[in-house]
């Protein structure tokens, strides 16, 4: 099985794209974390393997 | 290089634990099933099927659903500089077209190559249908039709193909791809339909309930999924019923074209 040794980073062009899928406001991409952060949902959006899942039911909820 | 071998099993795996009401049910197939179960149970068939999907669908269509897509993106006439949203986007292959298409145009007449976004509530989909080959301006991202993760009036042409039949809430998906359309935006919704012929339908059943499940689990392994597949293809509205939910749901000039007799139809709409 081959792997980059790195993970893959979503296009900009596509992070320009995306928005929260629950307020429709913007989203903040955590390189180390692999997520994209909304803010005013207080959700995280994982990004596996380059591909963000922007489902409400798969983000993570964000503490404090 | 395939990535089939990267699909997580488990990725995009739904609530499958949501509480449910007795009175909110939805048909899975030809079963009853609790509404919000129904996304898990078609994710699950999905994630089953992803890897051999544009090789089960060839057999099952003889080939013909290439034909079909190809006449979708003739309809969807793409241009240079414009963006797709291709909803159930699936394995990309229509928005692979979508670019090429544009493509073409813009070897006579330049501008901006074209954008398409695949988009399907199913990772393990996007996983297989990902290509190091695939053009620099076709992208991959996870969402639910219910609730899409783009701006509103950001699409110039929203596709779904053969993805509305799966959805849970129809009008609710309706409403949200068109709030993604710019105003004069184009949709296009291929879907199976209801042949329009007895002489069309009877050869067609035979088909789809001996043979598709059959062909499943020989080529997939996988009967029941195929059995899912056929039987919501029955339970899908006939076409002039669809085409009253997307009036109904806000699109203008709505019309619809058979193809292959009514085997499937592809409706289509504007955003005024």
């Amino acid at each position: 099985m081959v792997k980059d040794a790195e993970p893959r980073n979503p296009d900009p062009k596509l992070l320009e794209l995306l928005v929260c899928p629950v307020t429709h406001g913007a989203l903040v991409y955590d390189r180390e974390k692999q997520e994209l952060v909304s803010k005013k949902a207080r959700l995280a959006f994982p990004v596996r393997d380059g591909v963000p899942i922007m489902l409400e039911e798969e983000a993570r909820p964000l503490e404090d | 290089m395939s990535y089939g071998s990267f699909v997580n099993k488990s990725l995009c795996s739904a609530a499958m634990s949501n509480k449910s009401t007795p009175e909110a049910q939805e048909s899975f197939g030809f079963r009853k099933v609790p509404k919000a179960e129904k996304a898990g149970l078609v994710k699950e068939v999905f994630d089953k099927v992803a890897d051999r999907y544009d090789l089960m669908n060839d057999f099952m269509s003889f080939g013909i659903h290439r034909i079909w897509k190809d006449m979708v993106i003739h309809r969807a006439n793409p241009q240079p500089g414009e963006l797709l949203v291709d909803v159930a986007g699936g394995t990309g292959d229509l928005s692979r077209k979508f670019i090429a298409a544009a493509e073409k145009v813009r070897l006579r007449r330049g501008g901006a190559p074209a954008t398409a976004i695949a988009t399907d509530i199913n990772a393990s989909m996007l996983l297989c249908g990902r290509k190091e080959e695939d053009p620099k301006t076709l992208y991959w991202a996870c969402g639910n039709a219910e609730q899409l993760p783009f701006a509103d009036n950001t699409a110039d042409v929203l596709t779904i193909s053969f993805g509305i039949r799966n959805v849970t809430d129809k009008p609710k998906a309706l409403r949200n791809m068109l709030r993604v359309l710019k105003p004069g935006g184009r949709f296009l919704c291929l879907e199976f339909s209801k042949p329009i012929a007895r002489a069309i339908e009877i050869p067609y059943d035979l088909w789809s309930f001996n043979a598709i499940p059959a062909i499943g689990e020989l080529v997939a392994g996988d009967r029941d999924s195929y059995q899912y597949l056929v039987e919501s293809i029955r339970n899908f509205p006939d076409q002039e019923s669809f085409a009253e939910m997307m009036r109904q749901s806000g699109f203008a000039r709505v019309s619809y074209s058979n193809f292959t007799g009514g085997i499937a139809a592809l409706h289509t709409g504007w955003k005024a």
